[in-house]
């Protein structure tokens, strides 16, 4: 079921250029904000991505796993400081990666997550990873990939990756995770 | 688990926590039954602290009603008597103890130190089992000379042989309310979460006395953060339809249903950390918006409309009710990091509860309203704190051994139960206010966020 909408999806994306030509190119970027400290105007009503389904097209074997590739590649982990969604110089780099290959595969869609070390309360680490992942999701759009692309969920301190009990393991647990929704 | 002279000296500086309010002390032990001053029948009081001097003799089982004798054992008298200790009014007398309550025995149950004695026989028809007290009234009876036998208190209970336990735990309840006047918390249960495999929590209840677990829901999914309504009604989140929503019970006994988001609301983002007003009709919980920011709303469950209290583009969450649904406490980082915070429930009249400390969250309303627990850091550790509002006063309960988290309290506002990782996992224990009497209740994986009920 899900490699049959991969495929799908990715050959409308890759095959399809008269689909992809007629689509409403991606809006012009935003300079990447900083913190996220007022209140903004609501967000548009997040649409579901508009994917011609008219015209599947076979995806051979190769670009398919040209696909996988290239996203293992770019959707590295983002991190944070404690009590931080600010996005560090660090990890500028890898949000590049990820929007070039956003712009690459125009129908690749991604779910941030937001997540955190086991420190502080359960639901104030839940409203912290929403806060890290929107970050995330601010500033790939501020390099051109459209939020209705971009999905948002926090979990808080719900999942960490790493057991230590030590500043090593909280660094790689206050993270954004980037997962391929297609 | 004792407290360190460190420790001690720590909370010195202003932070010693006092006694369990004073209503709920318990009467000194000569107030049962005066005893004639200067007379041999005067206990020690001090030994016990001012605990009444309890008797507990094995009941007498009916003969012929295929009662198991161990079984009564282990699922009551052990229960009871692990009950009365716990409650903390009474001192179980021990050693050298008469084995029955009769005329004759009066005297060495004097000597003993007794002021109560329960007698109890257990009698079974069909799966019912039958349990009738009478409690000794050890001085008024020898007073009159033992020739009559004198009770405090008497009662039946009944119920099937499997509610056993629960007969216990309601006989000590009922002590306590006769010796004390407040009802005790033997007969309460805890719900908390409990991790099944990574990513994966559901929801357990156990009783008071970590026996007895359920299991509440069985999603598969990441499922946190119950509330228990004062009719047994459960809320919480669960991931289970891939996003955070909030699911639980819009009458007692029925399925579990989304609670939120509903078809009566707008646009609708993640939810966290629902809590059921004191009369049951209304949740507040936290919905995160588009912008990464979190704000505080309350849903009247039969209407499914929302108000949102909170808005400013803030972390706002961790809502928790005054016992008259008058006010919420919650936890925003506004200032920077988060602090607690308390406003009416229209989300007017906001002012900042803490001031110490740059981390402050999770607060927990005291059942009678005078009291607010909370989580803070505190040289490096989540410690609980308790925030007395007739002082304005916060003082610490318990101290640096490890993280301390959620804090939900008991019934009778004596204990708070949270999840700490003391032990090594983190598991549910519960407290005193002093933060001196430390009790582990699970030994599961891994569990967190229990909260304290009588309702189910």
């Amino acid at each position: 079921m899900r490699s049959v909408r991969n495929l799908f999806i990715l050959g409308s994306s890759l095959g399809l250029i008269t689909v992809l030509g007629c689509k409403k190119p991606e809006p012009t970027p935003e300079p990447p904000p900083a913190t996220i400290t007022k209140s903004e105007p609501p967000p548009a009503e997040v649409k579901t991505p508009t994917v011609d389904t008219t015209k599947p097209v076979d995806m051979s074997a190769a670009k398919y796993a040209e696909f996988q590739k290239a996203a293992s590649a770019a959707l590295k982990d983002i991190n944070f400081d404690f009590d931080r969604s600010d996005i560090r110089d660090a990890d500028k780099p890898k949000l590049q990666a990820i929007a070039s290959f956003m712009k690459s595969f125009g129908s690749a869609r991604i779910m941030i997550e937001g997540h955190c070390d086991e420190r502080g309360t359960v639901e104030y680490n839940l409203a912290l990873g929403d806060r890290r992942a929107f970050a995330a999701q601010n500033y790939l759009s501020g390099l051109g990939v459209n939020r209705d692309r971009m999905g948002t969920i926090s979990y808080g301190k719900e999942k960490p990756k790493a057991m230590g009990q030590n500043e090593e393991s909280f660094f790689i647990n206050r993270r954004g995770e980037f997962k391929l929704q297609n | 688990m004792r407290r360190t002279l460190m420790g001690t000296l720590l909370l010195a500086t202003g932070l010693a926590l006092s006694g369990p309010r004073a209503s709920a002390q318990p009467k000194p032990a000569g107030q049962a039954a005066p005893a004639k001053p200067g007379s041999q029948t005067e206990v020690t009081v001090d030994v016990r602290q001012g605990k009444l001097g309890l008797g507990l003799p094995k009941p007498l089982l009916a003969t012929g009603a295929g009662l198991d004798a161990d079984g009564v054992n282990s699922n009551f008298t052990e229960v009871l008597r692990r009950d009365l200790e716990d409650a903390g009014p009474f001192a179980l007398l021990k050693d050298k103890l008469p084995a029955t309550v009769e005329a004759s025995t009066v005297k060495p149950w004097l000597d003993a130190g007794a002021e109560w004695v329960l007698s109890m026989k257990v009698a079974k028809t069909g799966e019912v089992v039958t349990v009738t007290l009478q409690v000794l009234d050890v001085k008024a009876t020898a007073q009159g000379e033992g020739k009559q036998l004198r009770y405090a208190f008497s009662k039946n209970y009944s119920g099937n042989t499997s509610l056993l336990r629960r007969i216990a735990h309601t006989m000590a309840d009922d002590l306590v309310d006769r010796l004390t006047g407040d009802r005790g918390i033997a007969n309460t249960r805890i719900v908390f979460v409990r991790q099944m495999a990574p990513g994966i929590k559901e929801l357990f209840q156990v009783d008071r006395d970590g026996a007895n677990p359920i299991e509440l829901t069985r999603y598969g999914s990441l499922t946190l953060s119950p509330t228990v309504a004062a009719d047994g009604r459960l809320a919480y989140v669960t991931y289970k339809g891939g996003s955070p929503e909030i699911w639980g019970q819009k009458k007692p006994g029925i399925p579990h249903e989304r609670l939120y988001p509903n078809s009566s609301a707008g646009a609708q983002g993640s939810c966290y950390a629902p809590v059921w007003s004191p009369d049951g009709k209304r949740l507040a919980f936290t919905q995160s918006d588009r912008r990464g920011n979190s704000d505080i709303v309350v849903l009247d469950v039969q209407t499914g409309r929302v108000r949102k209290l909170t808005d400013g583009g803030f972390i706002n969450t961790e809502p928790s009710w005054n016992p008259a649904g008058t006010q919420i406490a919650f936890t925003s980082d506004r200032e920077g990091g988060p602090q607690v915070y308390l406003m009416e429930e229209d989300g007017s009249n906001v002012r900042r509860l803490t001031v110490e400390g740059s981390y402050n969250a999770s607060p927990a309303w005291s059942p009678n309203g005078a009291m607010i627990a909370y989580v803070s850091r505190f040289e490096g550790k989540f410690d609980l704190f308790v925030f007395k509002l007739g002082e304005g006063k916060a003082y610490q309960v318990t101290t640096g051994v490890a993280s301390s988290e959620s804090p939900a309290w008991s019934p009778d506002e004596r204990r708070l139960v949270f999840s700490s990782n003391r032990g090594g996992s983190m598991q549910i224990w519960t407290t005193d206010l002093s933060g001196n009497t430390v009790k582990r209740l699970t030994e599961f994986n891994f569990c967190q966020s229990a909260k304290w009920t009588r309702s189910r």
